[in-house]
């Protein structure tokens, strides 16, 4: 059932509870609507574990803080964000993706040829531009995350750069565009992106089709995504049916006015020009704490404190954690494991002086010197709120 | 054969699924209101409400969703809009309770 979910992919549409081998076995035991009855006011998304439900149709799932303990976020447990529906089937045997636009050579190839070249992977922390919009204010319209729309994952695929070298880009190709196969609900524009030719010609630009050394989920872009290291989540087009070099940023929607940021500082709730923006691609330091969660009490006063930290392009230095309010900081270990887009786990044991409340915090420093602010500057869509992340825990005396 | 028997099958139990997805998953109802059900109809069309119940807005930002979203394909009367926005503004505005999300529940790790 599961190796043909892969080959087959409906829209949660028409298609979804049936995924699992654990619910045919129920179907068999039970007649459907007694065990729909049953599950009434539970929310089951196979193949997902406990996420936060923001959306469901579209999908767009958050994962707790409290799963970033491991390096490699496991993919039940990695967010989903949609633009839109799913496709609603998608046949691996039809599928193929086109090479084209300012090349000599344009080609198309199907999913075995593209299988057969050279593969690479690319540890990389995606996140969502729009994580942590949520907890802007004033509010911006759009998904309403918390922290969770980031994860870390080890992408499989072929590089970008050997498709494009063989359909061999012309001189005039600046741009290199995405197009998804997302089906579009009314006139909502496409969701098509473009990256500009130096990223999309990176030796760790990928078409991807494998995560953490599976094939790609639906949810994650089954048969093929873009792989855009160290970039915004809306860079990584997921069910990839066309890459087009252009001799210009692509013109639409999902790149103007959508995924920009403002050049200057605006003031919270100020209205920007669109001529006064700019596209939104590498993402910030930032740093998350995962354990101790927000608001628990805690039973021991020798407890440690745990969390990621990641910084896009550039490489994470420090983390630094404080325990009074932000007047103290102590640095945190970081974790052994390690890749250039990767996020850094970080621990710092703590023993605290006496029981009561504390505010912990941590914040990131990245290989260019910059530091996580204290709040990230507001903007009109609530893009890459960096703020220094904190908690608040009750410690038993 | 055997593939369109699969596909067959897909398509049998994704009917099936699709109704127990429908009982188990049903986003919350829109608030009670003179726009109730124009706002419904209007906004859930494309997606669920879960989308709108999470927003904070102000009313500026209300008339932008609104007008974005009737260029978009929702379809609103034009003699609607204005009452449309006061509803969405009036339950969904800044001064309004923290939005709780729903958990969906723990599932085996898949290979």
């Amino acid at each position: 059932m599961l190796a043909l979910l892969d080959i087959v992919m409906t829209s949660r549409r028409t298609f979804f509870k049936a995924a699992a081998g654990a619910t045919l076995a129920a179907w068999t035991a039970n007649p459907l609507w007694t065990w729909a009855a049953d599950a009434n006011s539970e929310l089951v998304l196979p193949g997902k574990d406990s996420l936060i439900v923001r959306s469901y149709r579209f999908v767009d799932l958050e994962t707790p803080v409290e799963y970033f303990n491991t390096w490699l976020t496991p993919v039940p447990r990695f967010f989903v964000r949609n633009h839109m529906h799913e496709p609603i089937v998608l046949g691996a045997d039809d599928w193929t993706l086109s090479v084209g636009g300012e090349v000599e050579k344009p080609f198309s190839i199907s999913l075995p040829d593209l299988s057969k070249l050279e593969k690479h992977s690319v540890v990389n922390t995606l996140e969502c531009a729009g994580n942590g919009r949520g907890l802007q204010s004033p509010k911006v319209p759009g998904i309403q995350w918390g922290k969770g729309a980031v994860g870390n994952a080890r992408y499989g695929g072929v590089r970008l750069r050997d498709l494009l070298q063989r359909a061999g880009v012309k001189s005039s190709g600046k741009h290199v565009m995405f197009r998804g196969m997302d089906e579009i609900p009314g006139n909502v524009p496409p969701f098509i992106r473009s990256i500009p030719i130096e990223k999309a010609l990176d030796e760790d630009t990928l078409v991807a089709l494998e995560m953490n050394g599976a094939t790609l989920t639906k949810d994650h872009g089954f048969p093929a995504r873009a792989l855009v290291p160290g970039w915004i989540g809306a860079a990584s087009c997921k069910w990839l049916s066309e890459v087009r070099v252009l001799d210009q940023e692509f013109v639409g929607n999902f790149m103007s006015p959508g995924y920009r940021l403002p050049n200057q500082p605006v003031k919270p709730g100020e209205a920007v020009k669109p001529e006064e923006t700019h596209p939104v691609t590498s993402l910030r330091v930032k740093s998350l704490i995962a354990a101790p969660r927000d608001g628990s009490q805690v039973n021991s006063r020798t407890l440690p404190i745990q969390g990621v930290a990641w910084a896009g392009e550039a490489e994470i230095s420090r983390v630094e954690v404080s325990t009074d309010g932000g007047s103290t900081w102590h640095l945190a270990q970081l974790g052994h494991d390690k890749a250039r887009y990767a996020w850094r786990l970080w621990t710092h044991k703590w023993k605290a002086p006496k029981g009561g409340e504390y505010i912990v915090m941590s914040r990131a420093t990245d290989s260019q010197g910059r530091t996580q602010p204290a709040t990230a500057g507001w903007n009109p869509s609530g893009y890459l709120n960096n703020a220094i992340d904190q908690v608040k825990i009750h410690v038993e005396a | 054969m055997w593939k369109h028997s699969a596909i067959g099958l897909v398509i049998v139990l994704g009917i099936l699924g699709n109704l127990v997805a429908r009982a188990q998953s049903e986003p919350p109802a829109l608030p009670a209101g003179p726009m109730q059900e124009k706002a419904t109809t209007a906004c859930t069309e494309c997606h669920e409400s879960r989308i709108i119940v999470q927003q904070r807005l102000s009313k500026a930002a209300w008339t932008k969703e609104v007008d974005k979203m009737t260029k978009w394909g929702a379809v609103v009367d034009p003699k609607d809009r204005d009452s449309l926005i006061d509803y969405l503004s009036a339950n969904f505005g800044p001064d309004r309770p923290a939005y709780v999300p729903d958990r969906s529940t723990p599932f085996p790790a898949r290979k």
